[in-house]
């Protein structure tokens, strides 16, 4: 508590006294500016009943055992008055709470039907564009294939803004995470570097499994977890030297599995790594120069390892790569008999 | 037993631009005898006489929507037993599961690839016969 808000609070308990003595609503005006003043100046609620009690105890000593009824009463009724700001500013709050959650309301369900309505027509575009580049139309001239394969990508690219819009939507409805179950992670990543490996391609780049990953299980979203390893691989792979190599590690410590991503890439600027997870956030476009993401993959993924109690950061040094990673503890059996023991992360540096 | 070949598919979907592009990937690429509809009430009339083995079933429909379409074919003895297949923009990957426990076979989510769909189609078939397969007797 500063000096100021003290003193106001002793000029509280002056006026608490006055009234009990038979200050009349002069003292309860004093009373309620100072509640205002207290308030105002941050003094909280606790400390402002302390003082009154302070004040009380006080007043009291002073007076007759007689007395003390119809003082306990004032008391009670200065008490009630000299409260009704602090009353006010939390009914206000409440209202401006109620607000910002119809809005959120409103913003997420605008979200929602805006990325399932798109879904209606782009899904006639996709398929076209998909029956054309798949031949099924007859040979298409060089150039009208070509134009069409980059209609294609572009609708699929759509589909993934969409895809990650209704993320962001379902993190912010606490969605995530309530599918986990035990999973193996090994075939996990295996899954996941087969899967992708075809975008790399794309980027003249490939993926691969560092040795063999650790026996180890997690507690998890299969899905989401692909979805976490898809997004860093690649995001790697659109980063990548051509023949670049994408490395996808798995390593055991102790009550927790680290998986790694590394790429051989630019590195991220000093300016842009404290954004690194921001939604949105998007640093310098990757060699090709075509921008694929929405800037919503990264911190999906942080929502994703973080609401299976993970956590994921990066290293990068500018012109030789970034290693992105994810720890999560590890899933035995004996730790879930037990309730499971709460990971304990070692401190940051 | 030998999973019996996937020959008849009955479509419902209201989008007349997803309804042409669909039944052309099934009809050409897939080489399935197809029926198309534009609504659940449509669909449950001509489901009587074209008795598919699977239905393509629209989930986001006007009128009548996927879930009461499937109640009444349901409640059809000629469809009462048919597989559904529900087409939806609006499923989320946990959803599936509910989905199928609520009596749908599978569920595809919009956009989907119309050149991949009649093999993603006959997967779903032979998954479902596996699983019948199984059943006790």
């Amino acid at each position: 508590m500063t000096a100021y808000p003290e003193a106001l609070a002793r000029a509280y308990a002056v006026a608490l006294r006055d009234y009990a003595r038979g200050g009349g609503e002069a003292a309860l005006l004093r009373a309620y500016q100072a509640g205002r003043d207290t308030l105002t100046e941050g003094l909280g609620v606790l400390e402002l009943a302390a003082v009154h009690q302070r004040g009380l105890v006080e007043m009291l000593g002073d007076l007759a055992p007689g007395d003390h009824a119809r003082a306990a009463r004032s008391a009670a009724e200065f008490f009630a008055e000299a409260l009704a700001p602090f009353e006010m500013s939390q009914r206000d709050l409440r209202g401006r709470l109620e607000e910002h959650e119809r809005l959120e309301h409103l913003k997420n369900e605008f979200l929602s039907i805006v990325s399932h309505e798109l879904r209606t027509p782009i899904t006639s575009i996709h398929g076209s564009l998909n029956l054309a580049v798949e031949g099924l139309f007859g040979e298409l001239p060089g150039e009208a294939r070509h134009f069409l394969e980059i209609a294609y990508q572009n609708s699929q690219r759509v589909v993934r803004l969409l895809d990650e819009l209704l993320d962001v939507e379902r993190i912010e409805r606490l969605e995530f995470g309530r599918d986990t179950q035990p999973i193996e992670l090994a075939p996990l990543l295996e899954s996941a570097v087969e899967a992708n490996q075809a975008y790399a391609e794309r980027f003249d780049a490939r993926i691969a499994l560092a040795g063999e990953a650790p026996s180890v299980k997690v507690l998890g979203d299969p899905d989401r977890l692909l979805q976490v390893l898809a997004n860093l691989l690649c995001n790697a792979a659109r980063f990548s030297p051509r023949d670049g190599t994408v490395v996808l590690r798995a390593e055991q410590q102790p009550g927790l599995v680290r998986v790694s991503v590394s790429d051989r890439g630019p590195g991220i600027s000093e300016e842009f790594r404290p954004r690194v997870f921001e939604r949105f956030a998007q640093g310098d476009p990757p060699p090709s120069g075509h921008r694929e993401g929405s800037g919503l993959g990264l911190s999906i993924c942080k929502a994703i390892v973080e609401r299976l109690g993970g956590r994921i950061g990066f290293e990068t040094e500018v012109g030789r790569g970034t290693t992105f990673h994810f720890e999560l503890p590890e899933w035995s059996e004996e730790a879930a008999k037990g309730g499971g023991a709460e990971t304990r992360w070692p401190s940051r540096p | 037993m030998a999973v019996p070949t996937l020959s008849r598919v009955l479509l419902v979907e209201d989008d007349p631009d997803i309804r042409a592009l669909t039944g052309f990937a099934l009809r050409s690429v897939g080489g399935f005898e197809l029926e198309e509809c534009a609504s659940g009430a449509d669909a449950c009339v001509r489901a009587k006489l074209f008795r598919p083995e699977i239905v393509l079933l629209d989930l986001m429909m006007p009128g009548m929507d996927g879930w009461a379409t499937l109640r009444a074919m349901r409640a059809m003895p000629e469809t009462a037993r048919t597989p559904v297949v529900f087409i939806t923009a609006k499923v989320q990957t946990h959803e599936v599961e509910s989905y199928r426990r609520s009596g749908v076979s599978d569920v595809i989510v919009k956009p989907f690839e119309p050149a991949a769909l009649p093999d993603l189609l006959r997967s779903i078939w032979r998954r479902i016969h596996g699983e019948a397969d199984r059943e006790p007797a």
